[in-house]
């Protein structure tokens, strides 16, 4: 498979705190790679940096051979974010929200369109046309995905986003990106659930107050073992 | 463009959901109606009490039997300022300055009978105009429903998945400065209607007042400036952290702007250029008009002076063989010399004034509402130039008034006393009607446009500048 994601000595430094310490990292299509780490360890700071919002200290980010900076317009065609809390626009309804968003990526559907990509993300179709501000987090989470899904992204950046989650909605959640990898969509999530992250990752990256110290395959380890790893680690 | 488009399109979406905007506009159209029926009503009652009035004077002028011209220059008359249409729109200085006042020879009145010499202390709170509405309350509405446009979306994390939908920072400031500007005039849409309503109610508009030129100058104007307010508002939002902080800079912003800077820079431009009081103005006048002399005196040296000059120009030993009335000649020459004494007074006091307003003036250009409100007050005819504008008029009738009697004295007045029981000199009632009415005419558009370049060009330059903030907020504003 070809690599989609890439970083090549990705530093980050504010001042005297460096918060990316020389990453470097190879994310194949159609992979799932989860990112485990205390809170500071450099998680949300490498997304950021992938998503163009950062500009590195040194090194660089690459998403399909395209430099993030300075081409971060470029590489957004290619992404999309969830971010842990996804609040989007509380008097609009799901289907609104998804129009909105799938028309600023230069993207017009029908209304039965977007119904499908609501559908498709899981969500109950009685809730399309519910103001988002009614929606639970796991159902907000579905209209983000289903963002993602009809701006047909090649890459979903996800920070956190079983964060407060229902174990059902967990399980939902995990459901679906697994559909999405299957379909050869590519998944960088930083998360703090470990066995969610053996259930669902294809790779695991363990990250310490900035550097990536630790990759490990899922195929390779238990969930006991990776918690035991990461307890070592941080 | 697109972006930007389906951005604008957007905020106008999730702001017409908002219960906020339905309360917010009631409130507004209430306070339109009630400006537009005060406006209205001020106006129409004033303009009919001063043309009434000034018909009164001038009945009063032509009842006047067979007199002495002399007497009637005394007699004089009034000159009643008639307000131009537009000033049901903005008051501006009109409340405070006079609109009456009595012509007569040889001495220049002040305009009296200002609307707040009858008021009481309540018109000190400030006065609700539509120009007040639109210049002074919606920018503060406009922040108010703006502040949190894309500061809360950065703190939420929304912006984050605008912006990874490939949308630069600039198209969304862009789409959203563009939305709260369409809402704007959403907001300025009532009070142009009003606005429109008071003019058609009108049985007769002024031909000389422009009203439709002036009209639409105030609304491009007004329309260029709530641009300006909208792209401040936006850009303070995506510059700021958070909304909160955003909503206090844009209240910081609107207190500065239309509270703090107007009263201070007029407290700077009275203390750099002090006026004199009228008390101090009238002395002043009064002694170097005694330095003259006094043409009512047949002793005044310079007067003397003057008589024996004319008897020997006119090759007479006395005032009895002049071919005028010596009188007439006189009064015309000391209402003259009296004029020309006044007038130097009054420019140099009006150009204390000039550099005093110059101060508010050039700070448009660091204020836009110090420019938009001169020129609104300019094209509404209430600033102070349009009061100089009919003082100057007024002043000219009163001078046109006393010299036509004199010259009246001179030919046909006898030089030769009457005997003691005989009528007294006088002319023919006649005169009195063939004398010109005092009337008004506004100042031109393009004179009003003269005055107000400084404030024109700031307005102008807001308005490139709210790009140019437009491009610096999108290049310099961080996201997380």
């Amino acid at each position: 498979m070809p690599v989609i994601l890439e970083a090549v000595q990705l530093t980050k430094q504010y001042q005297e705190y460096t918060a990316l310490r020389q990453l470097s990292l190879s994310i194949d299509t159609g992979e799932i790679f989860c990112l485990l780490g205390q809170n500071g360890a450099g998680k949300t700071t490498t997304i950021n940096l992938f998503l163009g919002f950062l500009e590195a200290s040194e090194g660089k980010a690459l998403i399909n051979g395209i430099e993030v900076r300075p081409n971060s317009n470029a590489t957004r065609q290619h992404i999309a974010y969830i971010p842990e809390v996804v609040q989007l626009y509380g008097n609009l309804s799901g289907i609104e929200n998804l129009d909105f968003f799938s028309r600023l990526a230069g993207f017009t559907y029908s209304k039965q369109e977007l119904a499908a990509f609501l559908q498709k993300a899981g969500l109950q179709q009685e809730a399309n046309s519910k103001r988002l501000a009614a929606y639970s987090k796991g159902m907000r989470q579905k209209v983000a995905i289903a963002i993602a899904l009809a701006k047909n992204a090649t890459v979903i950046f996800m920070d956190e986003p079983t964060s407060g989650l229902d174990p059902r909605a967990t399980a939902e959640f995990t459901a679906i990106c697994k559909e999405l990898a299957a379909a050869g969509k590519t998944i960088f999530m930083a998360t703090h659930d470990i066995f969610n992250a053996v259930n669902l990752g294809s790779r695991i990256g363990i990250m310490k107050q900035g550097s990536l110290v630790h990759t490990v395959h899922t195929s390779g380890i238990s969930a006991t073992e990776l918690q035991q790893l990461y307890l070592e680690t941080i | 463009m697109n972006e930007i488009k389906i951005i604008a399109g957007h905020f106008l979406k999730i702001t017409f959901r908002s219960r906020m905007l339905v309360t917010i506009y009631a409130v507004w159209l209430l306070l339109v109606v009630f400006a537009a029926f005060t406006g209205y009503s001020t106006y129409t009652t004033q303009n009919t009490l001063r043309t009434q009035l000034q018909q009164q004077a001038r009945q009063s002028w032509e009842a006047n039997p067979d007199k002495h011209p002399h007497r009637m220059a005394h007699f004089g008359s009034f000159a009643f300022r008639l307000k131009h249409p537009l000033s049901m729109f903005d008051y501006g200085m009109e409340s405070y300055t006079g609109n009456a006042v009595f012509l007569e020879a040889h001495k220049q009145n002040t305009v009296n009978f200002s609307e707040a010499g009858f008021s009481t202390g309540l018109l000190r709170f400030g006065e609700i105009s539509l120009s007040v509405l639109v210049q002074l309350l919606l920018p503060l509405v406009l922040f108010f429903l703006g502040f949190h446009t894309v500061a809360r979306q950065k703190e939420n994390g929304t912006l984050k998945i605008v912006l990874s939908q490939g949308t630069g920072l600039g198209a969304v400031i862009w789409g959203n400065s563009l939305g709260l500007f369409v809402l704007s005039v959403l907001f300025l849409l009532p009070v142009a209607v009003a606005a429109f309503v008071q003019m058609m109610l009108q049985q007769q508009l002024p031909a000389d007042g422009f009203v439709i030129t002036r009209g639409l100058w105030l609304l491009l104007v007004c329309m260029g400036y709530l641009w300006v307010v909208s792209t401040v508002a936006i850009c303070v939002s995506a510059s700021s952290t958070g909304s909160r902080a955003a909503l206090l800079k844009l209240l910081g912003i609107w207190l500065l702007m239309a509270i703090v800077l107007p009263k201070t820079l007029q407290a700077v431009g009275s203390a750099v250029y002090p006026a004199p009081g009228k008390f101090e103005f009238e002395t002043a006048v009064e002694e170097d008009m005694l330095k003259i002399g006094d043409s009512h005196n047949p002793k005044d040296a310079h007067f003397a002076r003057l008589k024996d000059s004319v008897l020997k120009a006119h090759h007479a030993d006395s005032i009895q063989q002049l071919p005028f009335n010596y009188g007439g000649f006189q009064m015309r020459e000391g209402e003259r010399l009296s004029a020309e004494v006044y007038n130097q007074h009054l420019k140099g006091l009006y150009n204390t004034y000039t550099r005093q307003n110059a101060i508010s003036n050039y700070a448009a250009f660091i204020n836009p509402f110090i420019g938009v409100k001169n020129i609104s007050m300019a094209l509404s005819g209430t600033d102070f130039t349009a009061y100089r504008h009919f003082q100057n008029h007024a002043e000219a009738y009163r001078y046109q008034l006393a010299q036509t009697m004199n010259e009246l004295q001179m030919e046909h007045i006898s030089n030769t006393a009457p005997a003691k029981d005989a009528k007294p000199l006088s002319i023919g009632k006649e005169h009195w009607t063939a004398f010109p009415d005092f009337r008004y005419t506004h100042q031109s558009v393009q004179a009003i446009t003269q005055q107000q370049l400084p404030a024109v060009a700031a307005i102008v330059i807001w308005f490139l500048f709210s790009f140019a903030f437009i491009y610096f907020t999108a290049a310099s504003a961080k996201v997380l």
